[in-house]
C-alpha cells in the first residue's frame, strides 16, 4: 500500500535532491521517541585509546614523565562530566560483543551485520534493524534500507517481542578486557554494571579523570594514570596499560624460554613454564597415585595419556572422589528438602488455624541454598553475590507481597465500612420512624383524655370542682401546684369549642399514624 | 565503529567465498576502506582473458552512503568512462537507489554482470553505447584491442593517478 506519491523509478532521479532533504527535516524532531538513546561512543576498551596518547604526550615530556601536562583526549570517555554512582560508566558497545556461539543470520541486522541490540521492525514491509542503524539511514532517506518503502519513524515501527526474547537469550562473552564471564545477553548490563571486576570506572584519584578496571580502583593502589619505565623495553608506560603493553608493543620484550628455546613474551615466561613449555620436567599427573615418572613435559603427557600403570587405579580413585563428593552433595540437599518438608507441613497445620498465612519465610534462606561449604561455589565473593541476589529476590517479593495485603487490607475495610455506614443510616431511618409513632401515639393517648375530660366537663357543671378537689384530696401535700396546673389545663381546654380536643401535630399531618 | 564492524565482516565474506572471478585485497593493511579486486574477464564475454582492476573505496559513512567503485585498468565499455577515472555507471550505486542493506558481494557480482551484458539505454560513453547497438562486430574488435592493449599483465592498481598526471598535462 504505497503512498499515492510514490515516485517511479525514472522520476526518483529527477526529485531526489528536495526528496531527500525535505523529509529529513521533518524526521529530526521525532528521532529519538521510539528508543532510548543508542551507545554511540566507542566500546569500553579506553586502554586502547590513551597508549596511543600516551606515547605522543611522553615524547613531549620525556623530562618529567610522571603525568601528562595536558590530559590526552582519550576517545574512551563519553562525557568529561563528572558524574557519580553507577550511571558514569561507559555504556556496553552491543555491536562490538563476542558471542559464544554463532549468531543465527536472521537475528543480524542486514545494516551492521550484527546481532540487534534494540530490535525496530518495519510496520508496512516488517524488516527489522538495530535502532540506531535504521535512526542513521531514516536520517539520509526515509524509506526502509531494504526495500526502500516510504517510512515514516514515528508512525511505521514497532518492536517484535518474538526477536527479542531471542536476543536476550544469546550468550554472550563479557566485553571487558580481562574477563571471561558468559551469560545471556539480557544480563549482561547487570554483570558490567555491578560484577564485573574489569568494567572500566573512575580513578580513585580525585585529579586523575581516566579510566580504570574496578579491580584496580582501589584507594591504597592510588591513581595508576601515573607514567612508570617498562621494565624490559624503558619505554614510559601507564601503571594502568602495562599489562596491555607487554602483550603488545613492548619492544624488547621477547625472550628465549630456557627449556625450549621458544621465543616468549618474558612477562609471561612464568606462565609459559608452568603451563605451555613442552621441555621442563614436570611431574605424571598420577603422582598422588603413586607413579614416579619425572620428564620433560611433552613425554609425560605421553607417558600420561598412554603407558602410565598409575592411569587405572588413578581414574577409579578419582571418580570415587567425584562419586563421594556428590553423595555428600546429595544428602546436603536431601537435608534441605527434608527440612524444607517439614516447614511445609508446619506450616500447613497452623495455616488451618488462620486461614491467611503469607508463604514466606525468612529464615529457611541460608539452609535453602547449598551453603558456601559444599563446594557449589567458586570463591566467597560468588556466595555473597549470590546470597544477595537471592535476598534481593526476596525483597522483592515480599515488596509485591505487601502491596497485595494493602490492597486486600484496603478492600476489605472499605467493604466493611460500606456495610456499617448502611445499617447506621438504616438505623437512623428506623429510629426516625419509632420517634413519629411515639408522637403518633401520645397525641392520640392524650386526645383521649382529652375527650374524657371534656365529657366529664359537659354533664354537671361542678363535677370539674369535684374532680379537682378528689385529687386535690388524693395529691395531699402538693395541692396548691397541681390545682393550678388543673386549672390551666381546663382554660386551655375551654378555649377549644368546649368539645373537640387539640391535637397538636396530628391536626397538619393527617388523621393516620406515619407508615414505617 | 558499526561501518568498521560491517565492513571487515564483508571482507571476511568476499575473501572466504570471493565472487566467481575476483580476488579481493585491501589496498594497505591498516585500512578497511579502500579495496583492490582484480577481475578476470568473464569467459564468455569480449573481456575474456584480461585482468581488470577494480578500486572500491567506501566512505566513511558506509553502509548509509554508496561504495564508490572504479575502474583501475582501461576498460572499452559503454558504461565505465574510457579514461584514466574508470568511473562505473551501476544503477545500483546511485545515491537515490543504495540500500544500506546491499552487500559488497552483490556489488561486485552486478559489475561482473555489467561487463558481461553492458546497459547501453543508460551509457557513460555515449558513443560506445551507439556503437554496441549499431555495428556489434566494431565493438566487440575494439574491446578486445583494448584488453590486449590494458588489461594483460599484472594488474597495476595506482596507474590511473599515474597516468592521470602527464594526459591532463596537455
Amino acid at each position: 500500500m504505497p503512498p499515492p506519491n510514490t515516485p517511479e523509478e525514472g522520476v526518483v532521479t529527477a526529485e531526489s535532491p528536495s526528496d531527500q532533504s525535505a523529509p529529513s527535516i521533518a524526521y529530526i524532531p521525532t528521532r529519538h521517541r521510539l528508543y532510548p538513546e543508542p551507545p554511540e561512543s566507542p566500546p569500553p576498551r579506553a586502554p586502547t585509546a590513551p597508549p596511543a596518547a600516551t606515547t605522543e604526550s611522553s615524547r613531549a615530556t620525556t623530562p618529567n614523565p610522571s603525568r601528562p601536562p595536558s590530559r590526552p583526549s582519550s576517545a574512551g570517555r563519553t562525557s568529561p562530566v563528572s558524574c557519580a554512582g553507577r550511571s558514569c560508566l561507559l555504556p556496553i558497545n552491543y555491536q562490538d560483543l563476542q558471542y559464544e556461539t554463532e549468531v543465527d543470520k536472521s537475528l543480524e541486522c542486514p545494516i551492521c551485520r550484527t546481532p540487534f541490540y534494540l530490535p525496530l521492525t518495519t510496520k508496512p514491509c516488517g524488516h527489522t534493524f538495530c535502532a540506531a542503524c535504521l535512526d542513521r539511514a531514516l536520517e539520509i532517506q526515509p524509506v526502509c534500507p531494504i526495500d526502500r518503502q516510504p517510512l515514516d519513524a514515528s508512525r511505521d515501527l514497532c518492536h517484535t517481542r518474538v526477536v527479542l526474547d531471542q536476543l536476550d537469550r544469546l550468550r554472550v562473552k563479557c566485553p571487558n578486557r580481562g574477563c571471561d564471564h558468559v551469560c545471556s545477553r539480557e544480563l549482561l548490563a547487570v554483570h558490567y554494571e555491578r560484577y564485573c571486576d574489569y568494567t572500566l570506572v573512575h580513578c580513585p584519584a580525585p585529579e586523575c579523570d581516566l579510566r580504570v578496571a574496578r579491580v584496580d580502583a582501589r584507594a591504597e593502589k592510588g591513581c595508576l594514570h601515573t607514567y612508570t619505565a617498562c621494565q624490559y623495553c624503558d619505554k614510559s608506560i601507564m601503571v594502568a596499560g602495562l599489562e596491555e603493553h607487554y602483550d603488545a608493543d613492548c619492544g624488547g620484550h621477547t625472550a628465549k624460554c630456557a627449556h625450549c628455546n621458544a621465543i616468549v613474551i618474558r612477562h609471561r615466561m612464568e606462565k609459559h613454564i608452568a603451563k605451555d613449555c613442552l621441555r621442563t620436567v614436570v611431574a605424571c599427573k598420577w603422582r598422588p597415585f603413586g607413579c614416579f615418572e619425572w620428564a620433560p613435559r611433552e613425554e609425560v603427557e605421553k607417558h600420561e595419556q598412554g603407558h602410565c600403570v598409575y592411569q587405572a587405579i588413578g581414574r577409579l580413585v578419582r571418580d570415587r572422589m567425584d562419586d563421594r563428593m556428590m553423595i555428600n552433595e546429595l544428602k546436603d540437599r536431601l537435608s534441605t528438602v527434608d527440612e524444607r518438608l517439614r516447614k511445609a507441613e508446619k506450616e500447613k497445620r497452623r495455616s488451618h488455624a488462620a486461614p491467611f498465612v503469607p508463604d514466606l519465610d525468612l529464615n529457611d534462606s541460608p539452609r535453602a541454598a547449598p551453603s558456601y561449604n559444599s563446594g557449589a561455589w567458586g570463591s566467597p565473593e560468588d556466595y555473597m553475590l549470590a546470597q544477595f541476589e537471592r535476598m534481593e529476590s526476596k525483597m522483592e517479593d515480599l515488596r509485591k507481597m505487601i502491596m497485595e495485603l494493602d490492597g486486600h487490607h484496603s478492600m476489605r475495610l472499605l467493604n466493611d465500612t460500606m456495610r456499617l455506614n448502611e445499617q447506621i443510616a438504616e438505623l437512623g431511618s428506623k429510629v426516625g420512624v419509632l420517634g413519629m409513632h411515639t408522637t403518633w401515639l401520645m397525641n392520640v393517648q392524650r386526645q383521649s383524655r382529652g375527650q374524657q375530660r371534656a365529657g366529664a366537663a359537659g354533664s354537671p357543671p361542678g363535677s370539674g370542682m369535684v374532680g379537682s378537689s378528689a385529687s386535690a384530696a388524693s395529691g395531699g401535700s402538693s395541692v396548691g401546684g397541681r390545682s393550678v396546673a388543673d386549672s390551666d389545663r381546663s382554660r386551655y381546654y375551654s378555649a377549644n369549642d368546649g368539645g373537640v380536643p387539640l391535637r397538636r401535630n396530628s391536626h397538619d399531618r393527617g388523621e393516620n399514624p406515619p407508615r414505617l | 565503529m558499526a561501518s568498521q564492524k560491517r565492513i571487515a565482516k564483508e571482507l571476511g565474506d568476499c575473501t572466504t567465498s570471493p565472487p566467481t572471478g575476483m580476488s579481493i585485497a585491501l589496498a594497505n593493511d591498516s585500512d578497511v576502506h579502500k579495496w583492490h579486486v582484480t577481475l578476470d574477464g568473464p569467459p564468455d564475454s569480449v573481456y575474456a582473458g584480461g585482468k581488470f582492476g577494480i578500486i572500491v573505496t567506501l566512505p566513511a559513512e558506509y553502509p548509509f552512503k554508496a561504495p564508490v567503485v572504479t575502474f583501475a585498468t582501461r576498460i572499452y565499455h559503454p558504461n565505465i568512462t574510457n579514461d584514466n577515472l574508470g568511473n562505473i555507471c551501476l544503477g545500483l550505486l546511485k545515491p537515490e537507489n543504495w540500500k544500506p542493506a546491499s552487500r559488497l558481494l552483490s556489488v561486485l557480482e552486478a559489475v561482473r554482470a555489467l561487463l558481461i551484458e553492458p546497459q547501453p539505454d543508460d551509457p557513460l560513453e555515449g558513443r560506445i553505447a551507439d556503437e554496441y547497438r549499431r555495428e556489434r562486430k566494431e565493438f566487440e574488435k575494439n574491446a578486445k584491442s583494448y584488453v590486449t592493449r590494458y588489461a594483460k599483465g599484472p594488474v597495476k592498481f595506482d596507474a590511473p593517478p599515474a597516468a592521470a598526471a602527464p594526459a591532463n598535462a596537455p
